[in-house]
Parts: structure tokens; sequence; C-alpha cells
């Protein structure tokens, strides 16, 4: 019984990664129609920035965050107005196609400037080997903060969105370019915005992510970022709360199916394997967009024919 | 050219008309709205038949359901006396309902020739196999196949465009090329979408000369959504007009115009309408 | 008022009977532009494939002369650009014709591999029993994908493919680690495709059939039909194409076509690689077709020709290549430029180099998907 609702907490916690990394897909896609593959490159980027002033320069941790933080509305600023900006107008799978190119460009580049992040390095945080006891369960630091941070951000994000001027902008943009643009709503600079927004969150759950696994290099997003998707898609790829629900669901699957199959093997094949987890999650993905093609949360759209 | 086609009565069942299409108790719903409403309608064989009414009245959407586009919340419509509504769209062009749209819809990346091929594609029969080879039945067809197209272009006067790319061609000619795509596929019934609209004046008068020589010398019935009240005059020999989704009123073009109902719902209004006529091309929803 | 405009007759001119519509001035200088499409068009086309055809059948004769004693090397290189256009066809077939936006054909690449390596190596089985096998499998992959593709909207499709990549590549691992291996060696193969110049020939005649009937293909009604369904769905329903079937179909060839590209690139390097199904592999293949033009069949053969080739001239750079501060190893420069000229490509060159190359020819498309 512990064991379940241990697996349920640890489940919470990936999920609400999963749900801020989703949380930001849905915003570029909502609002600027890019399915950005890139999504997982960018939280990359701006966390081995932050292991290089960690490692490099020696900065103190906070500063360091701090830094890299504005390194990520900056990426964020960047890619759109060099990238996303011109491909406004083209069809949904080219900018698709031109996120996959961003995130190789993003790999190679990073991989030029600090080649030892090439291999798997330590992530050094200030967290690691600290543990908090409550009740019968025992949580790390790490995911302490992560469960803290991401329910902070998702509430003041849900505020932003809700009650700001800035934060309605966003939504009235995502649910219609023209309306808002009717409205005298600035949607270029919407766009920038929330490029950067998506990219901040990235960053944040980047960092998160590195603080729990103490391991990273290039590539440390890329398994990540494809359960992200479908905890999205899951959540309609159309909702914001929907994409967080989604992230959740996903988190769950996989901590409870790790505990299903930890120590099943079927012949030569180790069950426990993360490759079998996914496979499943994937295929039970499969299945659940057959049935609800919208997703789980997401809305009826009327067919125009 | 099919016999099934070719059996269109034009002489013989003449005075005692076939009905080929009839749409019963018709009804559409798009959430709250409804596009049309209990809707009875009976196009004869070889009869041109034309759909009136102001913006919105729900024409496109009458199409829309002959074609398989739209479900109908209820009712029945019956070709020749078989049930459509089973049927996906496909099978109703393999029927023999060619369809042209108010927004053209045309392959813009092939040419005047190959659109017409593609209007032909349920008369064709070419499997994955055969359309492999340089030779055999597939390319005999294939070959016929040009060769009937580049005969419905002849007839309406379109051969010197046959290779040129649909996308270059002005507006009105694309209109036409929406024309000739539907009846490379020697249908029983053509659905008309707005013909007219977008199309300069001149050719307006050639096109309704054109609809009224299929009609005449190929037995084709016609089903046309025209605002142009003079093209309506000239070629249809009955008119239904809708308002609101509902029939307004039903028969001869010249007595039905003159109703007061109809006068009042639609014709008030003749103005507006006559002003929106090309805008309307480009803006309104497809099909 | 209204009424007396209305009941107007028409106003027809005796002679608009018979006046022919063209005679009408339709563009501003009154006569039709020529065209692209026309038949001298077709027989420039023919004959420049013929001399293409020509000259690689007597490649092998010319690296001869050039290299000497790395001709056979060279050729192997070569014989890799082959059947990269292979699997740039399937792509393109799929997606620049068909508008299939799916991403997930390196899932099928790495699949008929580890079938062929799995049936010819392990179970002894005949190579062309065995590669047959494998791309019955592949078009049952290609179907069972397709299906779901078909309910699903563009943007679901193209992460559901992505991931199905993702997956195979995992699982493709994962047979490996517990097979204990790196990756699956092709210990089994026929002798005489050892021979550099046997697997050219043989590459070579299995590119230009398929390039042969992909062309047949397009000029057929099924062909037609797919582009028909790129340009508007809803007007080719109304023709008669029945859209499922046309979808499932392009699913089908496209993964059969890309299975055959992958079993002969196992031949061709003897090992199938978990890699074969990765993102990288799919954004190779995409950088093929928007490189060298969605939508064209040339443009596949281009975009291989690119793609095969930038690693062979980068292949001459020292590796790992020191540029001031920067230390890059040739490999991730690789994927690197591919990136930035698939993004340069995607931006400044809808049409890729196939509409450079023809100037007037097809207008340049888009893929598919709506935004
Ligand atoms: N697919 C659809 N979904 C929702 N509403 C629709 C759809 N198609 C048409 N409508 C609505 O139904 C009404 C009738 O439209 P339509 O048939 O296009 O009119 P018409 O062709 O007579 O101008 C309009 O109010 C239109 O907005
Ligand atoms: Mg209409």
């Amino acid at each position: 019984m512990l064991a379940l609702l241990q697996v349920l907490l640890s489940g919470l916690i990936t999920g609400s990664l999963y749900g801020l990394l989703a949380l930001g897909i849905v915003l570029i896609y909502r609002t600027t129609g890019v399915l950005n593959f890139a999504y997982g490159a960018l939280a990359a980027a701006s966390t081995c920035f932050l292991y290089i002033l960690l490692t490099g320069p020696r900065l103190p941790f906070w500063l360091a965050v701090l830094l890299s933080l504005l390194f990520a509305l900056l990426l964020g600023a960047v890619v759109e107005r060099a990238f996303a900006r011109p491909l406004l107008a083209a069809p949904i799978l080219t900018k698709a196609i031109a996120t996959l190119a961003l995130a190789l460009v993003l790999q190679t580049v990073i991989q030029a400037l600090w080649p030892q992040l090439t291999t798997p390095v330590h992530f050094p945080t200030p967290f690691e080997g600290h543990a908090l006891r409550l009740g019968g369960f025992y949580l790390s630091l790490t995911d302490g903060l992560v469960l803290l941070i991401t329910a902070l951000l998702l509430i003041v994000l849900q505020l932003f969105l809700l009650r700001t001027r800035l934060g309605i902008a966003m939504r009235a943009t995502a649910d219609g370019l023209e309306a808002a643009r009717l409205m005298g709503i600035p949607v270029g600079l919407i766009f920038l915005l929330v490029w950067m927004l998506a990219s901040l969150l990235a960053a944040i759950a980047g960092i998160l992510i590195a603080a729990r696994q103490t391991v990273i290099d290039v590539q440390f997003m890329d398994p990540v970022l494809l359960l992200a998707f479908i905890g999205a898609v899951l959540g309609g790829l159309d909702r914001l709360e929907g994409a967080v629900l989604g992230g959740l669901l996903v988190g769950l699957a996989e901590n409870v199916l790790a505990l299903l199959l930890a120590g099943h093997s079927l012949g030569p094949l180790d069950l426990g394997n993360p490759g079998i987890r996914e496979a499943l999650i994937f295929a039970g993905f499969v299945l659940l967009l057959l049935l609800r093609p919208r997703g789980l949360f997401g809305g009826a759209a009327l067919r125009r024919v | 050219m099919s016999d099934e086609w070719q059996t269109a009565p034009q002489e013989a069942e003449a005075h005692q008309p076939r009905t080929l299409l009839e749409v019963q108790g018709l009804t559409v719903r798009f959430g709250g709205l409804v596009a049309v409403a209990d809707l009875d309608l009976r196009v004869e064989e070889g009869e041109i038949f034309a759909l009136v009414g102001p913006n919105g009245a729900g024409k496109t959407t009458v199409l829309n359901c002959i074609s398989g586009f739209v479900r109908p919340s209820s009712g029945s419509i019956r070709l020749a006396g078989q049930d459509l509504l089973a049927l996906g769209t496909e099978r109703r062009a393999a029927l023999g309902i060619g369809r042209t749209f108010q927004n053209g819809q045309l392959f813009s990346s092939m040419t005047v020739l190959e659109n017409l091929l593609v209007g032909r594609h349920s008369r064709l029969r070419a499997g994955l196999f055969q359309s492999l080879l340089p030779i055999g039945p597939a390319r005999r067809e294939e070959a016929a196949a040009r060769q009937r197209a580049r005969e419905v272009l002849a007839w309406l006067g379109l051969e010197s465009y046959a290779d040129r790319l649909v996308a270059t061609l002005p507006a009105g000619l694309q209109k036409l090329v929406g024309v000739a795509r539907a009846l490379a596929g020697e249908p029983r019934l053509l659905l008309l979408d707005e013909p007219a609209a977008g199309v300069p004046l001149r050719e307006v008068a050639a096109l309704a000369d054109q609809l009224r020589r299929w009609n005449a010398e190929l037995g084709l019935t016609l089903l046309l959504i025209e605002h142009n009240m003079e093209v309506v005059q000239a070629v249809a020999q009955r008119i239904c007009v809708l308002n609101y989704g509902r029939k307004l009123a039903e028969g001869e073009p010249a007595t039905v115009l003159r109703e007061p109902a109809v006068l009042e719902a639609y014709l008030g209004r003749e103005e507006e309408i006559d002003a929106r006529e090309e805008g309307e091309v480009s803006d309104h929803a497809a099909g | 008022m209204a009424m007396k405009r209305l009941v107007l007759p028409l106003k027809r001119s005796r002679d608009s009977q018979n006046a022919p519509i063209e005679a009408t001035p339709l563009t501003a200088s009154g006569r039709p532009e020529r065209t692209s499409g026309g038949v001298r068009h077709a027989w420039q086309r023919a004959t420049a494939s013929l001399l293409v055809l020509i000259a690689l059948v007597l490649l092998p004769s010319l690296f001869d002369l050039l290299f000497g004693d790395s001709a056979d090397f060279q050729l192997h290189r070569v014989t890799l650009i082959l059947i990269l256009a292979i699997a740039a066809l399937a792509q393109n077939l799929l997606t620049g014709y068909a508008a299939q936006p799916s991403l997930g054909n390196a899932a099928f690449f790495g699949v008929s591999a580890y079938l062929l390596a799995w049936l010819n190596s392990d179970l002894q089985q005949p190579y062309w029993l065995a590669v047959l096998i494998a791309l019955l499998a592949c078009a049952l992959l290609g179907l069972i994908v397709g299906g779901p593709a078909l309910s699903v909207s563009g943007a679901h499709l193209a992460i559901a493919t992505l991931g199905l990549v993702v997956l195979t590549g995992s699982l493709l691992t994962l047979w490996d680690t517990s097979a204990g291996r790196q990756s699956y060696e092709l210990t089994a193969l026929p002798e005489a495709l050892g021979d550099d110049r046997v697997l050219y020939y043989l590459v070579l005649t299995l590119t230009a059939l398929v390039f042969f009937g992909a062309f047949q293909l397009l000029r057929s009604r099924i062909g037609r039909a797919w582009i028909a369904l790129r340009d508007s769905e809803v007007a080719a329903a109304a023709c008669g194409v029945a859209l499922t079937r046309y979808k499932l179909l392009a699913f089908v060839v496209s993964a059969v076509l890309t299975g055959l590209a992958g079993v002969l690139y196992a031949t061709w390097g003897t090992t199938a690689t978990a890699s074969m199904s990765s993102v990288d592999q799919t954004i190779a293949f995409l950088t093929m077709i928007v490189v060298g033009g969605a939508g064209s069949l040339s443009g596949s053969l281009l975009g291989a020709l690119f793609v095969g080739l930038v690693p062979l001239l980068l292949g001459e750079l020292p590796d790992p290549l020191t540029l001031g501060p920067l230390q890059l190893p040739i490999a991730t420069l690789t994927t690197g430029i591919y990136g930035v000229l698939l993004l340069l490509a995607l931006i400044f060159f809808p049409g890729g180099l196939s509409a450079i190359f023809s100037r007037g020819g097809r207008l340049a498309q888009g893929e598919g998907g709506k935004p």
C-alpha cells in the first residue's frame, strides 16, 4: 500500500514535469501553429548553460539559475524572430520539420561550444543527497522542490493567463488569430512573448529534470520530450489545463508501469527496461488517440466542408 | 461514352418525366443552427432545376448533403430510387453525381487536362500493378481517358488551355474548368454551386448556353444554385426558393419570382445581393 | 423596380450560341501562356532521365579510369546515394504527393533491416526470401500505421509517427541489448553481394525500376488521385476518389519502398543498427525531400545526392574539426549542417532544388497539412 502511494507520489512528480513541458508545447502550438519538436533542445540548451555557469565560473547556484533563466528568455526571443516568424504562414508539417532541424542545430551548437556535454556529466545542485520524511513517505529534497515549484508555477501561470491583460491577450491570440488582430492585440509581440514564456518554462522543467537525474548530456531531454508530447496530445493539444492533466497522466502511468514490470522478464527480455515502459505507454496512447481522436480532454470541433 | 449515361431519356420519356433526385424531409442542424428545415425536392430526369435564395439560406448545405459532405440530421435522399445516405461521397460520384464548388476547389498544381482526368476517376479502373507498367490495359484506358477529356474541353471551347496549369488561369476560366472537370466524369446529375459567380458577363451568357446544350444534347440533369437571376431565368425550367433553410416557393421561374413571399424575403434585397456577388466567390466556405 | 430588372429576359446575342469561350480575352495579352506540361517538356524529361541512367551505368568504368585502385570504394559510396534515393522517393510519395504529414518512415527503415538480419543471419533463410518477407512485413506495418493515421488530424499524425520512430528505435536497441550485441551483423549475405560492383548494379537496377514505376504511377489514376487529395480533399472526393483507400495505399507503398531501402542499406553496410529508426534518420529523409523538392521525382534524386554527398565532402576535413576555440566531431557537424540547410531550404526555397533547376516547372508545392 505504502509502495503504491510512493509510486503515485513519484508519478505526480514526473507527471508535473511532463505537464509543465506539455503546457509550453500547447502554448506555442495554439498561438503560432508550431509543433515544437525543438522544445526538448531548448530546455537542454538552457540547462546546459546553467551547467556551464556552475562548473566553469563556479557562480553561486541561485545566481546561475537566474542567469540561465534570462538566457532562456533570450533564446526564446531569438528563435521566434529568426525562425518561427519567417515560417508563420507555412503548412503545419513544414513548421514541424523546421523545429526538428532547429533541434539539430541547437544540439550541434551546444556540442561545439561545450564538448564536455557530449557525454553524460554530473549536474551539481545544492539539494543533492538531502531527503525529507513526511509521515511514512520518503521524499528527496529535489523532488519536494519539484513539486513545490511546478505547483507554484502552474498557479502563477493560471493567474497570469486568466487575470493579466497580457495573459488574456495571449489566450485571445491562441483562440483566433484574426479575431485577436481585429481586437487590436499586437499579435506579433504576443508571438514573441509566447516563445519567450515557453522557453522559460522549458528551462525550468529542464533544470528540475536535470536536478532529479543528477546526470545530463546534450540529449538528455529527448526521451522526456516524447512523453511530454504524448501528454500534450492526450490533453487535446488545444487546452492548457488538458496539457497539464495529460502530462500528469503520463507520469503516473510511467511510474505505475515501472512498479508493475520491475523484476519481471520475458525470456531474455527484461521487462523493467524503460524501453518496454515507453512502448506500452505509446501503445496506450495510440489506442486512446484512436478511440478519442481529439484527446481525452480535447473539445469537439466542427469540421467544415 | 458509357451506357448507363446514354440511357438518359431524351425524347421517349419526355412527356412522362421520371424522378432522378428525390429529397424528402431533409433537415440539417449545425449545433443550434437549423441550416435546412424539412425540405422536399424533386428533380426530374433531364431537367434544369435551380435553387435560389439569399446568402446563408442553406443552398450549399443541400448540395453538400446530396454529394455526401454533410450528414443530414434527418430526411432521405434518393437518386433514381437508390438511397444515397448510406453511401460515401466517392460511391455517389460513381453513381453519376457530378459537382462544382462555390470557390472552385480546383487541383491547382495540375494542368487543366489533368483536372479533367481526375474528374473521370470513377470511370477508370486501372489498379496499382497495372499502373506501374508503361504498356497494357492501364495505358490504353489512360489514352482513351485523355482523348475523352480533350473532347470535353473542345466542347467547352477550352482545348487550347488543356496543358495550362490551372493556377495560372484567370478566375473566370477556372470556374469553367470546374464545370469541365465535373462533366468529364459524365454524370447523370450535375450539381453546380454558383457557376456564374465571378465569371465575366460575356462568358456568363456562353456558360448558360453550354449548360442548356449539355442538358438538351446529352440529357444531363442539372441542379444549380445561382444568384444571377438572368442565368436562372434563361436556363432553369423549375426553381425552388429557400429562405432560412425553408422552402418558400417552387415552380416555374417566371411565376415563382412574382410571388409576394419570395419578393419580400429575397427579391427586395436584390440590390444588396448583386453587390455581394463578387466577394462571395473568394470568402465563402468551401462547397 | 427590382422586379422589372429581374423579369427582363437575358439579353443574348445570336452569335453567342456558338462563340467559343476561349475567344474572349482572358489574360492581359489575350493569348494563353505557354504550358509547362507540354509534349516537348515530356521529351526533354525522358531524354534527361535516359542520360542520367546511361551515365550511372557507365559510372564504374569511369571510376576505374579516375580512381584506379580505390574505384570500388568510391562506387560503394555512390551505391549509398542510390539507396537513399529510394527512401527519399518513398517519403516524397507519402508527404510530397499524397500530403500525409507522416514522420514515421524511419520506423520501416529499421524494421525491415532487422527482419532481414534476423531471417537471413539467424534463421538461415535465403536472402531474397528474407527480403520479400521484410517487404511484406513493411506493407502490413504501413497498413497498421496508416489506418489510425486516417482518423487523426495532421498535428496528431506528425506526433504519433515521430513517436513511432523513437519507439521502434528503442525496441530495436532493446533487442540488441538483450541479445548482447551492439548492432545486428548480416553474416550470411550472398557472396556475390560482397562485390561492390555487383551490389552497385543491383541497387542501380532496383532504383531505376522504382523510379520508373513511380513515374508511371504518378501519371496514372492512382498518382493523380494522390495529388488531387493533396490539392483539395473535398474536390477529390466529389470526383470519386475514395480518400481512405488512397491514403492507405500511399502509406503502404511508402512503407514498402522504405523497407526496400532499409534492406538494401543493411546489405550495403552488412549490418542493421537501431539508429536506422531514429529521429536523426527521419530528419535525413525529410532533408532529402525538402532540399530536393517535395512533390518532385527528380527532387528525390537530388535530395539523396545532397544528403549522400555532404558527409563525403565533410569527410575530407580533419576529425574533429577545430575552429578557433570550437571543436566539432565531423559526425556532429554533418547533422548540424543538415539542420541548418534544412532550415534555410524551408524558409527560403520552399520548392527545393528541383524547383531551382526547373524554372517554369510545376508550382513550388508546400507539403501537406493545413495551418
Ligand atoms: N459545416 C458547417 N458547420 C456549421 N455551420 C455551417 C456549416 N455549413 C454551413 N453552415 C451554416 O449553415 C447556413 C447555411 O449555409 P450555406 O448552405 O452555405 O448557405 P448558402 O449556400 O445558401 O449561402 C449558414 O448559416 C452557414 O454558416
Ligand atoms: Mg453557398
